[in-house]
């Protein structure tokens, strides 16, 4: 058992270390100017199509992003976030059919399905370990029976629409051009608020209780209540996923939520990067372009070739397509040193990171014992009796 | 009343099929401490080479039987060629894995055997007896049978010899099981292999209710993890007669409460671990586990 934690501690130092590059004083500034200048002017250069297809990428990257929280973050596998994408979008077609204010329906999106959300994690999380893996693998398969049956509301088989992404008269955009833009600014107060909830008091909350959760009790967080508040969050954020999802494909029916949807939404969170804000966005656009793409290839192969392509990413990098600028600093630096591609504990960035997760990076080794640390660092085997050393450390970044 | 007696014994028949499945994780988790959510995948592939088998015209029991001794292999294989390199890591990435092997199973059978449905044969004939008044089919009562007498085989075999004994010690602490001299990755790969041939029982089982199709054993997945979840991971009995209630309630569900019908029958189980997890968190018959920080 400690094997297992401390695996898990040496990867959250690999990511406090990714993070920490990018907390280099000039990175932001120049991240957010190129993005924003990007952002702003791609909608009005891109073809139609590239439009829509770019506004999925976001909803879907929202999607991945609530999934992230509970999953990558929490460390609480959810194979059901569909179900909470799915909820949102019928609750939003069903606003938009009764004439709701958009406004209204834009918070029920988000409260109705993390009022479910709360529900559901309520029970499953008082069981340990897989518990809520095993109970949300039955809300996809649940989820579309039920809203057949539930035609008053959801149309059946049939499914409903609803359209309602037409640009204003006084922006003189076309529907397209209006669609990307209200995703792209929903979807970035998203990725916004979950960043600061994840890098602040309940991000690392999450962080210990995902790293043990025995430490989390005895340091007097409840990992039973940060477990449903993660679920709930993700709930909610599903839902918003769920209200864009509406904006721009305009018609949702049971087939949206259906089981395989579910393992793709997992999948591209991992094949992204869980535990990653940018992993998030890497996953939105796998959700979106990769099963094109096999579908492009052999319609018959995309289950087999997406399955094979999640397995390829776990074996190469655990960490996700967000990891592969450090695997290959790495591959280059120890050239012939017979490193292991993923193997976790990475080496520290060769500058002093600046930003607190670098400095907690840091500080994980020279808080514990010296022989831990070096384990920690060294290899992925063995060691399993030291204790996991950024346990005593995380409260302190 | 000859309706309620069919349903229970219908309901103990399908019951038997999730219970095979279950077992199956139960016994992959018992030795590996992690739940393998490709097991329905794998079920699936034994029923195709069955179904293949016979195809090329070996008699069906025989179909089953090579179905399961490949499925033996294919499990070990998966275990020493896939999971090994997770086991032991974070149990989320190996959580993962079997998800991404789900898929990957799902696909190669969709690939090769095409998406359509296939019809397999029953292992058993289609006659039905009548007791009490209610036609009982041999196929439901055969079933029931080869569960039970699997599920009787399965707890001998982990409490009674010594492979069980050394699986259980593999289980509970790998370090100390290879340091007392056991051979840790040799019984790993028997675990697989064993629940991949449990599950080749019961893809051979359920395929010809449902007709063979890569995705039919997404729903008895879901049944099979509740029965997991209700009957606690640690013992083979309770999952069995977890998966017997769970197959008897949601065949009366589906008849006597109007709103849940044959198509949300997959809610009982979902409703049943609610209650259950609100009243009792370590499952109908899982022991409590105590930990020590």
């Amino acid at each position: 058992m400690s094997n297992t934690t401390r695996k898990t501690n040496t990867g959250a130092i690999a990511i406090a270390n990714a993070e920490g590059i990018t907390k280099r004083p000039w990175f932001t500034p120049v991240v957010i100017a190129v993005v924003a200048v990007v952002i702003l002017a791609l909608p009005l250069m891109l073809p139609e199509l590239a439009n829509q297809t770019l506004a999925r990428v976001v909803v879907f990257a929202v999607a991945v992003l609530g999934l992230n929280v509970v999953m990558g973050y929490t460390g609480q596998v959810s194979l059901g976030q569909i179900f909470f994408l799915g909820l949102g979008a019928y609750v939003t077609a069903y606003g938009e059919e009764q004439g709701w204010h958009i406004v209204i329906t834009f918070l029920l999106s988000m409260i109705i399905p993390g009022l479910v959300g709360l529900l559901i994690a309520l029970p499953a999380a008082r069981l340990g370990g897989l518990a809520i893996a095993m109970v949300t693998i039955a809300l996809p398969i649940i989820g579309l029976p039920l809203a057949k049956r539930m035609g008053d509301f959801t149309g059946g088989s049939q499914g409903i629409s609803a359209s309602f992404g037409q640009a204003p008269d006084w922006t003189g955009l076309y529907k397209d051009q209006w669609q990307l833009y209200v995703v792209l600014i929903i979807g970035a107060a998203a990725f916004l608020l979950t960043r600061n909830l994840v890098r602040g008091k309940y991000g690392r909350a999450f962080a210990i209780v995902k790293g043990n959760e025995n430490v989390a009790k005895s340091m007097g967080i409840s990992p039973y209540n940060y477990k449903v508040l993660a679920f709930t969050v993700a709930s909610i954020i599903g839902g918003l996923s769920g209200f864009l999802y509406m904006f721009v494909v305009e018609y949702t029916s049971p087939e949206t939520m259906a089981f395989h949807h579910s393992i793709t939404l997992l999948a591209a969170m991992v094949i992204g990067g869980a535990g990653s804000i940018v992993g998030s966005v890497i996953g939105g656009a796998y959700y979106v372009f990769v099963p094109q793409l096999t579908n492009a290839i052999n319609p018959n192969a995309t289950a087999l070739l997406q399955g094979i392509i999640l397995l390829v990413v776990l074996f190469v990098l655990p960490g996700g397509v967000v990891t592969l600028p450090r695997l290959i600093k790495r591959l280059t630096r120890r050239r012939g040193g017979g490193s292991r591609p993923g193997a976790p504990g990475a080496a520290p960035p060769p500058a002093v990171p600046t930003g607190p997760e670098g400095a907690a990076g840091l500080a994980k080794p020279t808080a514990s014992t010296p022989s831990s640390s070096s384990t920690t660092a060294s290899s992925d085997e063995g060691g399993a009796s030291t204790r996991p050393p950024s346990d005593g450390t995380t409260p302190e970044r | 009343m000859g309706t309620f007696i069919q349903l229970v014994v219908d309901g103990l028949s399908t019951g038997s099929i999730y219970a095979a499945l279950a077992l199956a994780i139960v016994l992959v988790n018992q030795a590996t401490g992690l739940i393998n959510f490709a097991q329905g995948g794998m079920a699936v592939l034994s029923a195709y080479l069955a179904w293949w088998f016979l195809g090329t015209g070996v008699p069906l029991i025989l179909a089953i039987i090579i179905s399961m001794v490949l499925s033996f292999v294919i499990g070990a294989a998966i275990e020493r060629g896939l999971m090994r390199r997770f086991e032991g890591g974070e149990p989320d990435t190996a959580v993962v894995a079997t998800i991404g092997l789900l898929t990957l199973i799902t696909g190669f059978c969709g690939l090769i055997w095409s998406y359509n449905n296939h019809q397999m044969p029953s292992l058993f004939p289609l006659d039905t007896v009548n007791v009490a008044g209610a036609a009982l089919s041999v196929r439901s009562i055969g079933t029931i049978v080869a569960i039970v007498a699997i599920m009787l085989l399965l707890q001998l075999l982990l409490m009674g010899t010594k492979f069980g004994l050394a699986l259980r010690a593999v289980s509970i602490n790998p370090q100390s099981a290879a340091l007392s001299g056991l051979p840790v990755g040799r019984l790993l790969m028997a675990g697989w292999g064993i629940a991949a041939a449990l599950g080749a029982v019961a893809g051979a089982l359920v395929a010809p209710s449902l007709t063979l199709t890569p995705g039919m054993m997404d729903n008895a997945l879901v049944y099979a993890l509740a029965a997991v979840i209700l009957g606690g991971l640690s013992s083979p009995l309770g999952v069995v007669v977890a998966a017997w209630i769970i197959g008897v309630l949601e065949n009366l569900a589906a008849v006597y409460v109007g709103f849940i019908g044959h198509d949300l029958k997959i809610a009982v189980p979902f409703i049943l671990i609610f209650v259950v997890l609100v009243v009792r968190p370590q499952g109908l018959f899982g022991r409590k586990s105590v930990v020590r920080v």
